[in-house]
């Protein structure tokens, strides 16, 4: 959408033909010439035809814009795709969903070279309006029914009768008050093509979504606008797009991922450095403690993982480990438990943890080292064999799962949000998913 | 929103390079300076701070 600023060259102000209202006298102007077909008077709200010199009164109606008034003054120029307009009419239509009345405004736009073009305002969601010069082809028989234009499919959204209930200014029809028609939107967002259809008239319109500061730029209106309410129909999602990118940009980095993941599989040196065979004796009372051989850790600082086989059979050992560098006196101190249970009950088999245990020492600097064992466990239950390994340079894939986790949860959310979004515009629609229609449309009684 | 994933993404992958190239690990360990030499002729005298540790005796 284009919106063109209305300074530092404001259109030059046409011609305005001044005329009397023939119901109360007051001054009428009309501003598009023989263009207008009806024009409205302020003062008595008597609807007049434009095209007869005698300004016949077609209708008269008592209401009043009330609490409910135009957000843009007739007489406003502003320019739109670079073309300067004047807003030369107003009216409001509503429809009932459900017994509820939704009302929006239309706002006419004049440009004696270029015609008439509508502004749409529906709680702060406003779309530049024209009626279209080309049928678009309606596909009946589609699940959800579409339309093409142009070569664009739009999806059908809704179908309402809608009345005029106030108008003001000029109009390039016929306008009455209480006037009814079928109004049928079908989106492309940001696009919508709207149908209307009096008698056996079908009046096609298309309209953009256009962010309400830009319009109040181009026409110079005072204020701020109304702050957008809610999702409508043809809105633009800020998700859908980032969701697509999001997931390309996501598909790289998992391939990398990947490369990663091989490359350091493949260099890793997952070099054993350490093993040694053990028993303990549950039933002797003497120290159980005791330190293995040195061993050498070359290359750079790394994990370490330590492996524990035992064959402990409903029963457990706890074996406290250190690991200590000779010559610094730095020690890793950690503990760890197996134990391995099982049995028959009314469930049948069971069994609980297991007989290998294996952990990663992180960052471990190059060095001689040494482990101190003391193992633990329940007193006189036999002797428990278990089994130490140590290995250098192993790659650690949880990091990698972590990382995973890491890189798709923004994706994730976003696409939430773009589904929300999606969710909340259709929820409106003739096509509300269960849940939402059941939640606007439910009676509580 | 694409830039700031872009950076996002970059970060978490040079931390996992890291984290993979300096064998970082979940595991919990405690890091002990300065262990006397002495432990090695009497390892018993090492006191391990997971030596209060409450074994699970139990099974189903």
């Amino acid at each position: 959408m284009v919106v063109g600023a209305g300074n530092p060259n404001p259109p030059a102000a046409p011609h305005v033909k001044a005329l009397n209202c023939p119901g109360c006298g007051a001054a009428l102007s009309l501003r598009s010439f023989t263009q207008a077909v009806t024009v409205v008077c302020d003062s008595c709200h008597s609807i007049l035809d434009a095209q007869d010199p005698q300004l016949k009164i077609l209708q008269q109606f008592k209401k009043a814009t009330g609490e409910d008034p135009a957000l843009i003054p007739l007489g406003t120029r502003g320019k739109i795709r670079g073309t300067p307009y004047e807003v030369v009419g107003f009216q409001r239509r509503t429809i009932h969903v459900e017994g509820i009345p939704y009302s929006w405004h239309e706002y006419v736009l004049f440009n004696p070279y270029k015609g008439f073009r509508y502004l749409t305002e529906y709680n702060g969601h406003w779309n530049d309006t024209a009626t279209l010069r080309a049928l678009p082809t309606l596909n009946p028989y589609a699940r959800q029914v579409t339309v093409n234009y142009l070569g664009e499919t739009y999806r059908h959204f809704q179908t309402a009768q809608a009345s005029t209930t106030y108008v003001l200014g000029e109009f390039p029809w016929q306008v009455r008050v209480g006037e009814a028609n079928e109004v049928t939107d079908y989106i492309s967002p940001p696009r919508v093509l709207s149908s209307e259809r009096s008698g056996k008239e079908i009046t096609w319109s298309m309209g953009e979504y256009l962010s309400g500061r830009d319009l109040w730029k181009a026409f110079a209106l005072p204020g701020e606008p109304p702050m957008p309410i809610g999702v409508y129909e043809n809105q633009p999602s800020p998700f859908s797009a980032n969701t697509k990118t999001i997931w390309t940009i996501f598909g790289a980095f998992l391939a990398f991922l990947l490369i990663m993941m091989v490359g350091f599989s493949a260099s890793a040196r997952d070099e054993q450095v350490f093993q040694g065979a053990y028993t303990f004796d549950t039933n002797s009372r003497g120290e159980a403690s005791f330190v293995t051989d040195p061993f050498e850790l070359k290359g750079h600082t790394s994990a370490l993982e330590l492996s524990t086989t035992t064959n402990v059979d409903n029963n457990w050992i706890y074996l406290n480990y250190a690991l200590i560098n000779q010559d610094t006196g730095q020690a890793y101190d950690f503990g760890r438990e197996v134990s391995y249970y099982h049995g028959y009950d009314s469930d049948g088999s069971w069994t609980e943890g297991s007989r290998n245990d294996s952990v990663a020492i992180p960052s471990v600097p190059p060095g001689t080292y040494f482990l101190r064992v003391e193992p633990e466990s329940d007193f006189a239950h036999g002797s428990i064999h278990y089994e130490v390994t140590a290995k250098r340079d192993v790659p650690q894939f949880s990091f990698f799962g972590i990382a995973l986790l890491a890189l798709l949860a923004p994706a994730a959310l976003i696409t939430w949000r773009s589904m929300n979004f999606e969710h909340l515009r259709w929820a409106e629609s003739d096509h509300a998913p269960a849940d939402s229609s059941s939640d606007s449309g439910g009676d509580d009684d | 929103m694409r830039n700031i994933y872009m950076i996002y993404g970059v970060i978490v992958l040079g931390l996992l390079g890291m984290a993979e190239y300096r064998g970082f690990s979940l595991a919990s360990v405690n890091e002990v300076k300065n262990v006397p030499r002495s432990v090695r002729d009497n390892p018993g005298s090492y006191r391990s701070v997971y030596a209060v540790y409450h074994h699970y005796t139990g099974g189903k």
